[in-house]
């Protein structure tokens, strides 16, 4: 994308359709040799008479132009997005150091006296808090003075100071996350002229245009300075449009240096500040101003070119840095602090003498500015430290809101961002990247991301797409569509289980080679992952342990239209391809979309669309549409239960056991790992009661990284489950389903005491009737799963 | 006991939401039983949290006042702290119903009979919302499968 969007190009684009007509209709009459009558009758009082009424048509023509959009940027307030408010009750989950980092990063001050809302005291457990007023959608939350107490990781109780009462349910206002612009791609951060370190406009108009104060938007004798100096330096060196006129110049960027283009911008500058007095005109120029170029995006604006040089508000800029963004204006390419950070040095220091001389600092402080470094810190460029989220925020917004409502300013957007989710995410991620990246000398090239859903109401609590989750580039969460491997195999095995007549958990299958005939002839020939075959196997088995040949047998029994149309049911969107590698995957989703096909899972058989915004309300506090929890039955909650009784079997017996050191004791969730040719794509995707997260892990090129699912995502999956209070697999409840324990290697009917025997879910009738060797007389079915479930 | 109080009002909750559908055209053959006011309330269970009531108290009231979405609001508050509560959901699909939002009615509805333990009430209940998602969708057929499904719980 050019540095301009087309938004801007419009105007442009009618002025030279303009440009072109308006001065052949001046000048072609005086060139044509009419008849000599004619001659006579069009004189120069005709000709006068008719340029001036063009001229002011054309000034009245600029006018509208640079209003419309002067106006246009004003007030264009960001939309503000926030995360989940927190809910305190008597039985919520919460440590009281979880609340403690809650509070701080809301904001709230540590006090001896809790006297005014945004303050709290801690003793050990118990907590007293003033929290702040917010008006939420649906009602007002008051300020309000309570205790909280903790014990056992649970709130115990809220109480009411003031009349001792007991609180059923509190809402704390929610966390900001972030500002977006919801209807194009630009984010700025916006700055008021009196929120500014003085020294930033002071500085601007000593270098850029002393007689801004003075000027009525052009300044002919800054102009005949400058051609003088030019003149005498041979070159251009000196500029001498006005902050009025480079304003104007921003509005329509273009490189094109004209006459006529300097005339229109003269005419527009000086109509500016007939309308608008010098310090909006002023503030305009520091929100609009043109600093820098990240990949597509256009760096405007002195708010987000500070974080993104410096990543640091405006406010907490010292004089070096402030003069290095002064020094930007002049051209952010030709002084790029990375490929030129000489000249922009130099341009800098030159900044802080012309600062120095016409004082706007002391001589000293420029002196003691000018021995300091750059130091660029290359922040995010945005008003958010969460831009993987904001940007799925962004498109959801995008998808679901008509452009009229997105382009009111000021909407409060109420998202289910949950910041100790997001906080757990980025941890592992950025934790594990470094650790493995090192063990496997990848050289930093290992990247991942993290979606993390509410497995009930399929809300988005945490989206990391990059190992260093503050950086706005590539979103591999939402962006990154690579081969998802055994990850699709639950979906085979439930197209099989839907089939309850035929297959259940304990059916044998095949596991010997098979080979294959591909597209254009070739012979496709999977191997397990172990290169070896496994003969007979139950069913369960193929599943927990990830056997590919025995896969590729039972779905080409199934048939591929069975197959995709099972993943269609669990939500998958994309066309699914007829080829017998799409089995074991070979076939690209997203990070997310992969955890929308889970969530389907995770939730017992019910598609629940991916939702990331609650409410959306106007500056007005009026509300938006609302996109209530939509639930729709699409595989029947029994033959769910019977395969995720299997997925919860690998998190403990197969490809993903390792997890039973991983994860606290009593926490049973259920899995799947994932990898791709020559170990090119690491996946994990599980849930626990609660939580539903899905961790992809991998090259951007694409290149091997020596990683399975189990040694690479898997501990990812791991660490964020440790780290957030989830609840365990809740026990099935239909009446449909019961659960038996059965021999690991034969399927056949076995007993809880008996050596290899783990217990796995069947359809009422369908469970294998033989017993096996060990089984004794009585029969004791489910009971101790029903109680590790129900714990 | 105050919370004894609570259960007594959110046996109210959406009472006003029971309605009888129109009858569409050509559709007389077969009558739907309607989940009407004389039906039996579900109650939550006595083990339902201060905080799940709480906001069911508010979703009733907001319902009361004509505020629908408010009441939605609330009662997804109240599944986000119990989301295993069989009772919640099939309030949920009430109120979907009142709203005429029928596949969502009939969705919730399903979720709620897959997570309940043995309350036939309840369980029946589910079948008529279903019953009635179907029967003003137009499925005649499906409406009937569901209607004696109800009827057979309760025998």
């Amino acid at each position: 994308m050019p540095k301009k969007s087309s938004r801007r190009r419009k105007p442009v684009a009618s002025h030279k359709s303009r440009r072109k007509a308006a001065p052949s209709k001046r000048k072609r009459p005086a060139r044509r040799k009419p008849l000599t009558g004619w001659r006579r009758f069009v004189n120069w009082r005709t000709i006068l008479l008719g340029g001036f009424v063009l001229t002011v048509a054309w000034v009245i023509y600029l006018d509208v132009v640079i209003r419309v959009q002067f106006e246009g940027k004003r007030w264009a307030l960001p939309a503000q997005v926030f995360g989940r408010p927190l809910e305190l009750y008597a039985g919520a989950t919460l440590s009281s150091q979880s609340f403690r980092e809650e509070l701080e990063q809301l904001g709230y001050r540590y006090a001896y006296r809790v006297s005014e809302p945004g303050t709290f005291s801690q003793s050990g457990g118990e907590f007293r808090l003033y929290s702040r007023a917010f008006h939420f959608w649906d009602g007002d939350a008051p300020a309000r003075l309570m205790d909280v107490q903790f014990d056992d990781g649970m709130v115990q109780t809220v109480q009411d100071v003031k009349d001792g009462s007991e609180l059923d349910i509190v809402r704390l206002e929610p966390l900001r996350v972030g500002g977006i612009y919801p209807s194009h791609r630009e984010d700025r951060v916006l700055v008021k002229l009196e929120d500014v370190p003085p020294l930033l406009p002071k500085g601007l108009v000593a270098v850029e245009d002393r007689d801004f104060y003075l000027h009525h938007g052009v300044a002919p004798r800054a102009i005949a300075r400058a051609m003088m100096a030019n003149l005498k330096a041979g070159a251009t060196v000196q500029g001498g449009s006005t902050m009025t006129q480079q304003l104007v110049k921003n509005f329509f960027l273009s490189n094109k240096r004209s006459l006529w283009r300097k005339g229109n911008e003269a005419i527009m500058a000086v109509l500016l500040e007939w309308h608008y007095d010098k310090d909006e005109i002023l503030q305009a120029y520091l929100n609009e101003i043109y600093l820098g170029q990240e990949k597509s995006r256009a760096i405007h604006g002195f708010g987000l070119a500070s974080h993104y040089y410096f990543d640091r508000p405006l406010q907490k800029l010292t004089l070096p840095q402030i003069a290095t963004l002064i020094a930007l204006v002049r051209g952010p390419s030709y002084y790029d602090p990375l490929r030129h950070p000489e000249r922009l040095r130099k341009r800098r220091n030159l900044i802080l003498d012309i600062m120095a001389e016409q004082a706007v600092i002391t001589r000293d402080e420029a002196n003691q500015a000018k021995t300091s470094g750059l130091g660029i810190a290359r922040g995010r460029a945005g008003d958010t430290h969460y831009p993987a989220f904001m940007e799925l925020v962004r498109r959801q917004l995008q998808r679901d809101y008509r452009k009229e409502d997105l382009t009111s300013e000021g909407l409060r957007i109420f998202t289910t961002f949950d910041p100790r989710v997001q906080q757990a995410s980025e941890q592992a991620l950025r934790r594990r990247t470094q650790l493995l990246d090192m063990q496997r000398g990848l050289q930093g090239q290992l990247q991942g991301a993290v979606v993390v859903t509410d497995t009930t109401s399929g809300e988005v609590l945490a989206v990391v797409g990059d190992r260093q989750p503050r950086y706005a580039g590539f979103n591999r969460a939402l962006d990154a569509q690579r081969q998802i491997g055994s990850l699709i195999k639950p979906a085979v095995y439930l197209t099989a289980l839907e089939q309850s007549d035929k297959y259940t958990l304990a059916t044998s299958l095949n596991d010997s080679p098979i080979s294959m005939k591909g597209p254009e002839g070739t012979i496709w020939s999977p191997k397990n992952y172990d290169d070896k075959s496994h003969g007979t196997v139950p069913l369960y088995s193929a599943l927990v342990h990830s056997y590919n040949q025995a896969t590729v047998r039972l779905g080409m029994d199934l048939g591929f239209e069975r197959i995709a149309d099972t993943l269609q049911r669990l939500g998958a969107e994309r066309e699914i391809p007829p080829y017998p590698s799409m089995l074991l995957g070979a076939i690209g989703f997203t990070p997310y979309e992969v955890t929308g096909l889970y969530q389907t899972l995770a939730s017992g058989g019910f598609h629940t669309p991916l939702r990331v915004i609650r409410e959306v309300m106007t500056v007005d506090g009026e509300h938006l549409r609302r996109f209530p929890l939509e639930v729709e039955q699409t595989v029947d909650p029994a033959h769910v239960a019977v395969l995720v009784s299997a997925l919860h079997e690998v998190t403990k017996t197969g490809t993903a056991r390792s997890l039973q050191h991983h994860l606290p004791v009593g926490l049973t969730v259920a899995g799947k790992t994932g990898t791709t040719n020559d170990q090119r794509d690491s996946w994990f995707a599980g849930f626990s009661g609660e939580h539903l997260a899905v961790v992809w892990l991998g090259r951007d090129d694409n290149q091997p990284t020596g990683l399975t699912g189990s040694s690479g995502a898997l501990t990812v999956w791991a660490d964020i489950m440790g780290h957030i209070p989830t609840r365990p697999l809740p026990a099935p409840v239909t009446d449909k389903v019961a659960y038996y324990w059965i021999d690991q290697s034969s399927g056949l009917l076995s007993e809880a005491k008996c050596e290899g025997a783990i217990n796995l879910a069947f359809i009422e009738g369908t469970a294998p009737q033989e017993h096996s060797a060990c089984r004794e007389s009585q029969t004791d079915s489910g009971s101790w799963f029903k109680n590790l479930f129900n714990r | 006991m105050m919370h004894r109080k609570l259960v007594g009002i959110t046996l109210l909750l959406l009472a006003g939401c029971s309605v009888s559908p129109p009858q569409p055209e050509g559709q007389q053959g077969f009558e739907v039983e309607p989940v009407a006011a004389d039906q039996p309330q579900i109650r939550p269970s006595p083990q339902t949290s201060k905080a799940a009531l709480a906001l069911l108290a508010k979703a009733r009231q907001a319902a009361n006042e004509g505020r629908l979405s408010v009441a939605e609001a609330q009662l997804e508050r109240a599944l986000r702290i119990e989301p295993q509560n069989a009772v919640l959901w099939h309030y949920m699909a009430k109120l979907r119903l009142h709203q005429g939002q029928l596949s969502q009615a009939a969705g919730l509805a399903a979720k709620s009979n897959s997570l309940d333990q043995g309350n036939q009430e309840l369980q029946a209940n589910n079948w008529r919302i279903i019953a009635q998602a179907r029967y003003q969708k137009g499925d005649k057929s499906g409406a009937e499968a569901a209607q004696r499904h109800a009827e057979q719980l309760l025998e």
